[in-house]
């Protein structure tokens, strides 16, 4: 066991130290960053010009009322969003006049049009006419506004009064609370969960990757120059294997922990706002247990090995076995309280990340955590010690990299 | 003092080490012999404690050897390489942490050492910045700086130029000197001749013969010997127990029958003729490795 500490602190003290694990405590959070805020930064954004807006309105009903209220759409600066036209030309026919506002819109000097009409059932249509049809949010304010011009035209047409109408237009939203137990209530949307869950599985599988890709990088080392057989002479394989899956566990904590330190200090109360004090130690509980048990299947994995090239063909098979978390996790997000979600919770595999995000979404029952949990640790004991007598021939097996049967035969053995 | 009693090692369907014994005591130099894949390095492991022997024992002093033992091994392997990018000072300790010494005293034997070989102005800088020979000595540094009472050394002068191989070879000896067991393995024969007290020449798994090295040369030589002289040398054909006799006028090689010792010769000569030289005829460990080998392997 003392021994263990001791190839622990090397594992970990040595590895801190290196440039890329130094680099990845810098990067992964810009990576991170970048990931999860810009995005949705970018959707948000929208181009800051004005934009000539034309309205063909064959029905000749609507077009004072919709440029008014379009008109008074204007930027945060003050500047209005639209400049409206109107294209009705009686002195022409519609055909010809659509045909001459297409005509400036592939010249530019129209940015779209907006063409209302009745059809044969007398049904009035609106039409969005441009280049380019993708802008959403224009579509949705133009849709918004024309219905609520011509709500407002029917209801004067009917003679209602004008409090009725003021109080039927008015939209009311809807906020969403999530119930906690203890009767505890708590604001949240799903951009907040999503942030908070998704970041905390990705930290787990970014730490994952990278201290495990170290990990049989440096098992291949030891191999390829002969310094395991140093090590084995000097402490059993178990130990060993101990040590080293202490090191990296506590390298990767200490990795998370600074990232954490970082968004407390940058984002400030925001970033504890997304979770709950408790929630975040059942969370470290998983995320450790999570580490140690991906860790201990590296390792013996890893010590199967025997060069820089099959060491990075590893690493990728066991990236898609991490990556299947996520995978599973995007589905999850949406409904936490599905059977099959319910169900990745109590496979070692998923059960962290899965557990991660159903903490921070819904009360999850005590009985599902602590099954869960002894559900880890004896996954964790079963690789260990699957692992360690994979990893006590491996570590000594040069050359030719063993067979599967060969492998199985190791784990038979004794 | 360390025994292997009919240690036997098989891996699937492959017998690397077929009922090998031996033993080695108190200073002294034990060589561990024989061609490549001959069963030495298994041999080593499982002295080592490395891998487990399918049957058979290794004692140290007298008992069989446990967890504990490990902390008395220093083993350098034939292939060199420590952690590359790390520096000399900590990869020193940690390997001698993990062989039972304190932080304290590992810090201490690690500087000793380093003055010693001569090389402490690098205790500071990385491993890859060293010369290759520099990184050798710091690799048998890590092999004794926590006094082990048995050390393997494989093949322990490659690498190193003339001058640092008398520096090793002086370590080597000061080392027996103090009392330790030392296992030599190496190719290189004339070495093995001059530092070993008893050999073992396996091959192909077993033993091909074993003993003082005195002693083997003796039993593969035929008993002869070589003078040069002055004088009248005709008697030598006379003498009772003179099988051959190869003469020329002031040389002579003579094989003696087995049980005559050839101070006995020397004695009933040196009388008769005036002598200028006297040798016993022994073959080179090198010759009887070649022989030997190639008999077995055929």
């Amino acid at each position: 066991m003392k021994k263990s500490l001791t190839i622990a602190k090397w594992e970990f003290l040595e590895k801190a130290r290196t440039k890329a694990f130094i680099l990845s405590l810098i990067i992964t959070p810009i990576i991170i960053f970048v990931f999860s805020y810009l995005p949705g930064k970018l959707a948000q954004q929208e181009d800051k010009s004005t934009k000539a807006i034309g309205v063909l309105d064959s029905t000749q009903i609507f077009y004072d009322e919709l440029s008014t209220n379009l008109s008074e759409s204007k930027f945060p600066d003050g500047q209005p969003r639209y400049v409206m036209m109107n294209l009705f030309n009686s002195d022409k026919g519609i055909s010809e006049i659509k045909q001459d506002a297409n005509a400036k819109v592939l010249k530019g000097d129209l940015d779209s049009y907006i063409y209302i009409y009745e059809d044969k059932n007398e049904d009035i249509k609106l039409e969005y006419r441009s280049k380019t049809i993708g802008n959403f949010r224009d579509m949705d304010r133009f849709k918004e506004a024309f219905n609520r011009v011509r709500r407002e035209i029917e209801f004067k047409k009917a003679n209602i009064d004008q409090s009725i109408v003021d109080l039927i237009s008015k939209d009311i939203d809807i906020k969403s609370i999530k119930v906690e137990e203890k009767g505890k209530e708590s604001k949240s949307d799903f951009f907040e969960k999503f942030i908070s869950s998704y970041i905390f599985i990705i930290l787990l599988m970014i730490s994952i990757l990278g201290t495990g890709g170290m990990l049989i990088r440096s098992l291949v080392e030891e191999k390829s120059n002969r310094l395991m057989e140093i090590l084995i002479s000097s402490c059993k394989p178990n130990d060993l294997l101990m040590g080293k899956v202490i090191g990296l566990s506590c390298l990767s904590i200490f990795q998370v922990i600074i990232w954490l330190l970082l968004a407390i200090a940058l984002l400030g109360q925001v970033a504890l706002a997304y979770v709950s004090l408790e929630n975040i130690l059942v969370m470290l509980v998983y995320f450790i247990l999570g580490f140690v048990f991906y860790t201990s299947i590296f390792v013996g994995l890893g010590s199967v090995v025997t060069t820089e090239q099959e060491a990075q063909q590893l690493t990728s098979y066991l990236s898609l076995i991490i990556l299947l978390p996520i995978v599973v996790a995007m589905p999850a997000m949406q409904n936490p309280d599905l059977l099959i979600v319910k169900i990745f919770s109590f496979i070692p595999l998923t059960t962290p990340a899965i557990m991660l995000l159903r903490i921070n979404s819904v009360p999850v029952p005590l009985w599902e955590i602590l099954i869960t949990i002894s559900i880890l640790i004896v996954s964790i004991y079963l690789t260990v010690i699957f692992s360690a007598k994979i990893f006590r021939i491996g570590i000594l097996s040069y050359g030719k990299r063993p067979s599967f049967k060969e492998v199985l035969s190791w784990i038979r053995s004794s | 003092m360390l025994e292997v009693i009919n240690l036997r090692k098989e891996f699937t369907g492959v017998l690397a080490v077929d009922n090998i014994s031996f033993t080695v005591k108190q200073g002294s130099i034990f060589g561990l012999l024989g061609p490549n894949g001959a069963g030495k390095t298994t041999t080593i492991r499982t002295i080592l404690d490395i891998i487990r022997p399918t049957s058979g024992e290794i004692r140290f002093d007298g008992k069989p050897i446990s967890s504990e033992f490990q902390n008395k091994t220093g083993y350098l392997p034939e292939e060199r390489g420590l952690y590359k990018k790390s520096k000399v000072i900590d990869i020193i300790k940690y390997l001698a942490e993990l062989k039972g010494l304190s932080a304290s005293n590992a810090s201490k034997h690690a500087v000793e050492w380093l003055k010693k070989l001569e090389i402490e102005q690098y205790k500071e800088k990385k491993l890859e910045e060293l010369s290759k020979g520099n990184q050798q000595k710091i690799q048998f540094i890590t092999a004794v700086i926590h006094d082990p009472s048995i050390l393997i050394l494989d093949e322990p002068f490659t690498g190193f130029d003339p001058i640092n191989q008398q520096l090793i070879k002086d370590l080597i000896l000061s080392l027996v000197n103090s009392g330790k067991i030392i296992i030599l393995s190496t190719h290189q024969m004339e070495l093995a001749e001059k530092l070993c007290s008893d050999i073992l020449l396996i091959n192909q798994g077993k033993e091909v013969c074993s003993g003082n090295v005195g002693d083997v040369r003796k039993r593969f030589g035929t008993n002869s010997v070589k003078i040069e002289f002055n004088g009248d040398g005709s008697f030598l054909n006379s003498l009772p127990y003179v099988q051959h006799l190869d003469a020329y006028n002031n040389y002579a090689e003579v094989e003696l029958r087995n049980d005559v010792e050839p101070t006995k010769f020397l004695q009933d000569i040196s009388t008769k003729i005036q002598l200028r030289h006297f040798s016993v005829i022994e073959p080179t460990l090198n010759r009887i490795f070649i022989d030997v080998i190639k008999k077995t392997s055929a």
